[in-house]
């Protein structure tokens, strides 16, 4: 015979057409003799009325259009798996790479910079020594610059060859130490801050640099999108000391929720960083989306692999609080 | 989502009955099996690289998906950005489809992990959107697209209706994402729950339990209605 828990169960699963038949003749016979289930049956029932005031609404002709269009677009950009695949990956991978690349490329170009204007000098010291040698009356070679530094010049805007003669006029930008005193929300500040984060030269301006824009982001001064975050996830990424990376995962923590390429730095920070103390920070960070099933993914991993005991325990807590959600 | 989240994806059990379905699955009901002997050809054509049997595939799916999607989220936008994400998914992965659960059960899979997400971080936010917005950012009103002749005839009728569509709304919103999930794919979807359970990846027992927990839980935020 039935009981009234059992009744209860079997009432939702009829009602829904999941009750097997004999289950349902069961049900039948203890609905006839118990008032209180007849009621549970009604008020069920009552419920999944009630329900269908909010619709399901078949989405317009034109939203499928605008989605299929929209989807057409996406797939034709994109390579198909297999070899393709794995091509359109290393080539990501190597795009990532390529963030860091600005640095590399500066510090290239000022030194070739210096070398071509060393080695145009040289040159033209050695021929014009020749002239000298061959004709007294040849103009000598005049030093460009005594104190010509590659680091000191910002560019060069034109470059005139005297006729029939081996001079040539370079003009040229030399940087000038300047200060500028503003507020952190000024944005002329802040694009030195930015800059200041791309300094590898000096690494306390570079640490300032990133710790003042991290501590912007989370007071929520202004720093949703754009070169701020992103300065802040290269640095959570590529930078060598993990005190700034540290920083820059402080900075980012408050976007964690809302934007998906923060979740994937850290994600990332978690899964590769060297550093046990910025891996156990990220996980932390990671609480509020704990139930994504990308964090989770790579909360597993990390509850399996990671080589820190600590790290794999409080990984473990966290998948086990999401499966009681 | 990473690219590679699909992955963790567990080994599909065996594939489950074709579920009931309430609408917009109509087409595929005529000719099962010839039905399904063209699907396995379209892919397998699509897994030698053929995009226009992928889109033949997309095509047979995509309504459902974006019904599914915008009455879960209330949004068309998000809708659209899940239907995308979903079937961009499907391609990227497709050679990894084994035949070994139905080629809707897979495509439902990926889908709902990606509506799991939306909810989950939704509630994180402790967004509170209890009403749909339409894709060009205004709210839509549902109750006024219902057909429904006495409420038509009736004001203060159509009144109580919107009230109470506010408040199921409402009711739907604080269910764990899990439930909603259940709820949804079982009340306004009309599946199966061996199908539901599949799609979850966890036991029919399980998603039964969970739908049982849901109903229980609309009811009690739902007593004072009745």
């Amino acid at each position: 015979m039935m009981n009234c828990d059992l009744a209860q169960e079997s009432i939702v699963l009829a009602v829904y057409g999941e009750l097997p038949d004999d289950r349902a003749h069961q049900l039948d016979q203890h609905l006839a003799q118990c008032e209180r289930c007849r009621q549970e049956m009604d008020a069920v029932e009552g419920l999944q009325k009630a329900m269908s005031v909010v619709p399901v609404l078949e989405p317009s002709p034109s939203l499928v259009a605008r989605a299929r269009l929209r989807l057409d677009e996406a797939l034709d950009a994109m390579p198909h798996g297999g070899f393709f695949l794995r091509r359109w990956q290393s080539l990501r991978r190597g795009v990532g790479r390529l963030q860091s690349a600005p640095v590399m490329a500066s510090v290239l170009l000022l030194a070739g910079l210096g070398v071509g204007g060393w080695a145009g000098y040289h040159e033209g010291a050695q021929s014009a020594a020749k002239h000298t040698a061959t004709a007294a009356a040849a103009p000598s070679a005049v030093p460009v610059l005594a104190d010509l530094d590659a680091a000191q010049i910002a560019g060069v805007s034109s470059i005139t060859r005297e006729p029939n003669t081996e001079n040539v006029e370079v003009r040229f930008y030399r940087m000038v130490p300047e200060t500028a005193f503003g507020t952190l929300d000024d944005p002329q500040i802040r694009q030195l801050l930015l800059m200041g984060v791309r300094n590898a030269a000096d690494p306390s301006v570079h640490n300032d640099s990133v710790d003042l824009l991290a501590q912007e982001c989370r007071s929520g001064h202004e720093c949703d999108g754009g070169p701020i975050r992103n300065a802040l996830m290269v640095a959570l990424r590529y930078d060598k000391d993990a005190q700034v990376r540290s920083k820059a995962l402080v900075g980012l923590e408050p976007y964690i929720a809302m934007d998906t390429r923060v979740r994937d730095a850290i994600l990332e920070a978690l899964l590769k960083d060297p550093d046990p103390g910025i891996r156990s920070q990220a996980v932390s960070v990671l609480a509020p989306v704990e139930a994504d099933s990308s964090v989770r993914d790579v909360l597993q991993t990390v509850a399996s692999q990671d080589q820190n005991p600590h790290i794999r325990n409080v990984s473990r807590q966290y998948l086990e609080q999401v499966s009681l959600q | 989502m990473p690219a590679d989240a699909l992955r963790f994806l567990p080994a599909a059990r065996p594939s489950a009955p074709r579920p009931r379905l309430q609408s917009g699955m109509a087409t595929r009901t005529a000719g099962p099996v010839r039905e399904n002997v063209q699907e396995t050809d379209l892919i397998r054509e699509a897994q030698a690289g053929s995009r226009t049997a992928f889109d033949a595939l997309v095509r047979q799916y995509d309504q459902a998906v974006l019904r599914l999607a915008m009455h879960l989220t209330g949004s068309e936008q998000d809708a659209q950005d899940i239907q995308q994400e979903a079937f961009l998914k499907a391609y990227r992965y497709l050679g990894n489809f084994r035949f070994e659960c139905s080629f809707y059960t897979w495509i439902y899979r990926i889908v709902t992990n990606l509506c799991l997400d939306h909810l989950r971080r939704r509630k994180a936010r402790r967004e509170d959107q209890a009403v749909l917005i339409d894709s060009q950012g205004e709210e839509m009103d549902l109750l006024t697209n219902v057909s429904d002749d006495r409420a038509g005839a009736n004001p203060a009728r159509e009144l109580d209706r919107k009230y109470l569509g506010q408040r199921i709304r409402m009711a739907l919103e604080e269910l764990t994402p899990r439930e909603r999930m259940v709820f949804e794919l079982k009340h306004y979807q009309g599946l199966r729950l061996r199908t539901i359970g599949e799609m979850l990846n966890t036991t029919e027992e399980t998603a039964k339990n969970t739908l049982f927990r849901a109903t229980k839980k609309l009811r009690l935020k739902l007593a004072e209605l009745r």
